[in-house]
């Protein structure tokens, strides 16, 4: 504590001073010799007030934030977004008795659930005080209550999913720097986070998450290319609201209840209750029929327990009631829902089995789909780097079995479609028919029939040319000095790739404490004093700084130098300025 | 719903009012009329029911002030500092470096392990107790509990009926008969429970992973299997890349912040020898792997959860854990009740607070825990004046307001100051909202007399008072609300009417006539939470004289001792009249 005294400015002096006096009233004993820190008399200047300030890592979701200080395993305080703190200071009508039966008139004219999200990522229309708003008020509770801090500037280190909107981005670091007066922010991507926090260097990270499922592929700690689907928890949370409704009603309905206010009605449930039934109950099926999985050795221990649970009745065939209490429709009722169909949110949330591919739009993907679509879109090298590292965050990874399901999914399209971008009554004719297939790859001297391949002239000009045209894919692969340089590498180990393999990690908040505390340079670190005079705009396009200043991203031991080295003026907003 | 507390809530002037909504449409922000906005900010009236402001509306008592800045000073704008780091259900003191190292929950292994253990209890009694009759009791204390002295982990051994001190021990819950062996904790000595626990449930492999590394702490032996022991494995790893990929360097020392001298001289070599020379040998850098082991913090996930859905057929609804469970959890991932644990108690901490401006100290607690007092507390209750309402006839019936009937109403201004205050108060003819309401405030501005600080002299202000008030009665005769006068004054309170108009709160959309076309889509849903009360925003600007303080610094020194300085502080506030009765 006495030790950051040099470098906190005079105010902060007078402080620490004030504060060390009121300590050493209450402690009882023999007056001793004030501690003197003995590190700063052999460390440097700099070492010293490093240690003192331990920086926050802040994790922003959309209905969660997760809070800690860098180097903790596990976040010391994890924030979900609640109406109750959006009450004005003094309103304690949370404590009447008959408050949790009046949710009707407190979710009237909002959207449904919104005051259970920070933000929608959705910013048009959106007043971005109260998105600052609201942050500030759970993190200075989450702050003061949970990590017991107390006012001094600390720096911040931000986890951000990928592609968060600027504007919201931007009142976020407002709050922190206004608020909290954070000397310096550093924002980490979540998704290479998770991947730093599962000890891997490329990952495709899927995030089930609230708004949206995100695809993000990480290539050596690069975020190569991000996907997204709305098939995530909003959408899973409406399909249980159907599901509890009926079972309210006792009848199914077809039509679905889309506005606000239909909500509202004696039957229907509040969202809280929605919530409480889809995180405890649900449940997802297991893919139509089993991938064949190759059992290398380090295949997943997953193949083996399937045979074992055969005298009981499979889970799906399971229709015995479950009975779920719901108390906020009127009059409460305790409901039966056989086993089987708890399952069918998560169906019809993520999957959507029973449409056709080309039904879907853009968005709304189902989530294998998407998955299968991204690792397909990859490069070569780093599809098979990322496919046998694919990696499941996000709230909604723990309903039971949706991991394993996607997974198996997206085994089973790997399976029947391999890695063919191409797809179509042709290219199946094409594939079928030997005849076809022999002649285009093997035989040069057909070429007149197939004029795509090679140009008659090119081969003509070139001397050399005389020789049989071979395809780039056979010609025996040229020795590599520099691989094989790599390999001499006492450190060196073959990369696992190739195969689909899912990895656990510990998740993007962990790994942000980790590099935290290992000082790994982040994406980007915005000084306070350059964010009050410039403001977002001032932040220069990660394209015009980006090669030459090499401060993004690098996490070798090279990079950790360099970070330092950094010049301060052009600073970016990381991967995520690049929209504007 | 019928009842109704008229309040005063007040804008702390530390807020933020520009603007920040984005548009509906595709079109870019308005970056003509927001400036606008911001421009005449001051005839923007303010709308208490914005969502907005109900972040910055508090109540008085909430509020500090600062006499040197003369501001008032809500939570959000005061700089907190630690006082003291204590345990609220034991008070037991912790110190500021054992917070860093053990966190922020109350890891017992001094000398006041009883209490702890009633703290582990707390939260399991309350599961088994959710679990039995599904109420939502997560936040309500177990006083008889807590209460209880010290032996109260009742020894009993499950299993030999005779309770000899060296038995196993249990934790028990005296309020719903619940103990501990019902999920197999036991303990083998009453000390140290927060340790036992945190055995029993994770295992040996914690602290073996710390300790048995043979050579390099990534070469352990044994596979971590809580996060903890991974995050420590992981950690160990990346260390070890980064540190053995060029040991020779600076670098070595960013792994332990840089705090061995050795290291941090060659740090400092590098940096003023000139970074270009200092990186120049580095750039060789070897190949960082990746974790590829389990003891490196590596895991294959298992996907395989055909155990935990069979788990949720067999355990069904009760079985699971309830949301505000998994909230109070410490760590997160808890889904079945069985996998809940006892939560420590969360310390407190006592807090100074200074004025963010000129680090006057505004409020400051004695350091003692047990001790409840303030050493300094300026709370704005004594500088500025208070509000309190009341119908000035009170209607018959429910209380509830008539729509579309004026109803009168008596605002009185009690003044803490020693001196007079000038009160000057201005609202919006109509209440923002939906439903706008008309009001009319009858004397908008007054003066309020100092408050008497002397109590000798007390029956002679009171006298004086009276007859004061006696010869006021004689002039006006009959009480009238009248405009430009105020209703009743006191010795240090004035009351003034203020007349509102309910609006109807039928919700029907404008006659077709009125709408004209480039009108907003008029906003026909039903009634929200609050809209029926009346919210008054006002606002009041004080204006005072009073002496100068001389223990500034500033240009304040060379005045005259009886010199007065003119005070001025405006702000917003919100007047919850009544409710409006739905007809």
């Amino acid at each position: 504590m006495a030790s950051n005294t040099g470098l906190a400015s005079l105010p902060h002096r007078t402080v620490s001073s004030i504060r060390a006096g009121a300590h050493s009233a209450t402690t009882p004993g023999p007056p001793q010799t004030p501690a003197r820190p003995i590190s700063s008399t052999f460390g440097s200047p700099s070492g010293s007030s490093r240690v003192d300030d331990d920086p926050i890592v802040i994790e922003l979701g959309s209905r969660k934030l997760r809070l800690g200080f860098a180097g903790d395993a596990a976040p010391k305080r994890i924030v979900a977004i609640s109406p109750e703190q959006q009450r004005r200071t003094g309103d304690f009508r949370v404590w009447e008795p008959d408050f949790s039966s009046q949710w009707r008139s407190r979710a009237s004219g909002k959207p449904w659930g919104a005051d259970h999200e920070l933000w929608q990522l959705d910013v048009r229309g959106q007043d971005l005080g109260v998105v600052e708003d609201k942050l500030e008020r759970e993190l200075r509770d989450a702050l003061f209550k949970y990590l017991l801090v107390d006012s001094r500037p600390r720096k911040v280190t931000l986890v951000l999913p990928p592609t968060l909107p600027i504007p919201l981005l931007s009142s976020t670091l407002n709050t922190l720097f206004h608020r909290f007066q954070s000397p310096t922010i550093s924002l980490l991507s979540s998704p290479v986070m998770a991947a730093f926090a599962a000890g891997t260097r490329s990952a495709l990270v899927i995030d089930l998450g609230w708004h949206e499922t995100t695809v993000t592929a990480v290539y050596e700690y690069h975020e190569v290319q991000s996907w997204r689907t709305v098939r995530a928890g909003k959408l899973l949370m409406e399909e249980t609201y159907e599901l509890l409704l009926q079972a309210v009603r006792g009848y199914a309905t077809m039509e679905r209840t889309e506005q606000t206010e239909d909500r509202l009605l004696d039957e229907s449930l509040s969202f809280e209750e929605c919530e409480e039934v889809a995180t405890r109950m649900l449940w997802c099926k297991k893919a139509a029929r089993q991938p064949h999985r190759k059992t290398s050795e380090e295949g997943l221990a997953t193949v083996h327990e399937h045979e074992e649970e055969g005298e009981e009745i499979p889970p799906t065939e399971d229709h015995s009631p479950m009975a779920i209490t719901l108390n906020s429709c009127k009059p409460p009722k305790t409901v039966e829902i056989p086993f089987s169909q708890l399952a069918e949110p998560c169906e019809a949330a993520f999957f959507e089995t029973r449409l056709s591919l080309s039904s879907f739009d853009d968005h709304e993907l189902p989530v294998h789909h998407l998955v299968y679509r991204a690792l397909l879109q990859l490069p070569l090298d780093v599809r098979a780097i990322c496919m046998s590292r694919i990696i499941f965050t996000g709230g909604c990874s723990h309903i039971f079995g949706l991991r394993s399901r996607i997974f198996d999914e997206v085994s089973i399209q790997v399976e029947d479609q391999g890695w063919d971008p191409v797809r179509g009554k042709g290219s199946e004719q094409c594939k079928t028919n030997l005849k076809l297939h022999r002649d285009s790859s093997r035989q040069a001297t057909k070429n007149g029939s197939v004029p795509v391949v090679i140009q008659p002239d090119m081969t003509n000009g070139n001397g050399e040319a005389t020789e049989p045209q071979v395809k780039a894919a056979d010609a025996p692969q040229e020795v590599d000095h520099v691989e094989n340089l790599i390999r001499k590498e006492q450190n060196y180990k073959p990369q696992v790739q190739g195969f689909l393999r899912a990895i656990d990690t510990l998740g993007p908040w962990c790994g942000g404490s980790l590099a935290t505390q290992m000082k790994i340079p982040a994406l980007a670190t915005i000084d306070r004093e350059i964010w009050l005079q410039q403001g977002v705009n001032g932040a220069s396009r990660p394209s015009e700084v980006d090669i030459k200043m090499g401060q993004r991203q690098s996490m070798g031991p090279s990079g950790l130098m360099r970070g330092q080295a950094a010049q301060p003026n052009n600073w970016t907003l990381g991967v995520w300025g690049t929209m504007f | 719903m019928a009842s109704f507390t008229p309040y005063t809530y007040i804008q702390c002037p530390c807020h933020d009012s520009t603007s920040q909504s984005r548009t509906a449409d595709d079109a870019p922000p308005p970056t003509t009329t927001l400036p606008e906005l911001s421009e005449n900010d001051d005839d923007h009236a303010f709308d208490p029911r914005a969502h907005r402001s109900t972040f910055s509306l508090y109540p008085l008592e909430h509020l500090l002030y600062c006499d040197v800045c003369h501001q008032i000073r809500c939570p959000r704008c005061v700089t907190e500092e630690l006082v003291t780091i204590y345990c609220p259900n034991c008070l037991f003191e912790v110190g500021t470096s054992s917070l860093k190292t053990e966190g922020n929950r109350l890891t017992s292994d001094y000398l006041h392990l009883n209490k702890s253990l009633t703290a582990a209890n707390r939260t399991l009694t309350l599961d088994a107790h959710v679990a039995v009759s599904n109420a939502r009791y997560v936040s309500a204390p177990w006083p008889s509990k807590l209460s209880k002295p010290p032996p109260d982990p009742t020894l009993l051994s499950a299993d030999s009926a005779t309770p000899i001190p060296p038995g196993p021990w249990v934790l028990t819950c005296s309020y719903c008969h619940w103990n501990s062996s019902e999920i197999g904790v036991k303990f083998d000595k009453p000390q140290g429970i927060f340790g036992q626990l945190q055995k029993l449930r994770y295992g040996e492999d914690q602290s073996k992973h710390v300790v048995s590394g043979d050579t390099s702490p990534t070469k352990t032996d044994s596979v971590p299997e809580t996060n903890k022991a991974r995050f420590a494995a992981l950690k160990s790893f990346y260390g070890s890349q980064t540190v053995g990929a060029n040991p020779g360097a600076g670098l070595s020392g960013l792994g332990d912040y840089g705090l061995n001298s050795p290291g941090a001289l060659t740090r400092i070599m590098s940096i003023y020898s000139g970074n270009i020379n200092g990186l120049k040998p580095k750039t060789k850098s070897s190949v960082m792997r990746e974790a590829d082991s389990p003891n490196e913090g590596f895991q294959l996930s298992d996907l395989d959860e055909g155990a935990a859905i069979s788990q949720l057929r067999r355990d069904g609804w009760d079985g699971t854990v309830t949301g505000d469970q998994a909230k109070t959890q410490v760590e997160e991932g808890a889904q079945f009740a069985d996998q809940l644990w006892p939560i420590p108690y969360l310390l407190r901490a006592k807090r100074s607070k200074r004025c963010p401006v000129c680090r006057h100290i505004i409020s400051k607690p004695e350091s003692k825990v047990s001790n409840t007092r303030w050493r300094i507390r300026l709370i704005a209750n004594n500088s500025i004046p208070s509000i309190s309402i009341k119908p000035l006839n009170p209607p018959p019936g429910s209380g509830l307001l008539k729509p579309l009937q004026p109803a009168h109403f008596l605002l009185t201004f009690k003044n803490p100051l020693f001196d007079d205050v000038k009160v000057t108060l201005a609202t919006p003819a109509t209440t923002p909202g939906r439903f706008a309401s008309r009001v009319t405030v009858l004397c908008p501005e007054f003066q309020i007399d100092a408050n008497p600080d002397n109590d000798m002299y007390l029956d002679d202000v009171l006298k004086d008072g009276e007859k004061e008030r006696q010869r006021r009665r004689g002039d006006e005769g009959i009480h009238q609300a009248e405009a430009g006068k105020i209703w009743e004054r006191g010795r240090n309170w004035v009351s003034i009417i203020v007349e509102v108009i309910p609006s109807s709160l039928r919700i029907e959309p404008p006659p077709a006539i009125l709408v004209k076309d480039g009108d907003p889509e008029p906003d026909l849903s039903p009634l929200r939470e609050d809209e029926d009360v009346l919210e008054i925003p006002m606002f009041v600007r004080l204006e005072w004289e009073s002496e100068a303080s001389h223990d500034q610094v500033g240009a304040a020194t060379s005045r005259e001792k009886d010199a007065k300085e003119k005070r001025e502080l405006a702000y917003w506030c919100a007047i919850g009249i009544g409710r409006i009765s739905q007809e």
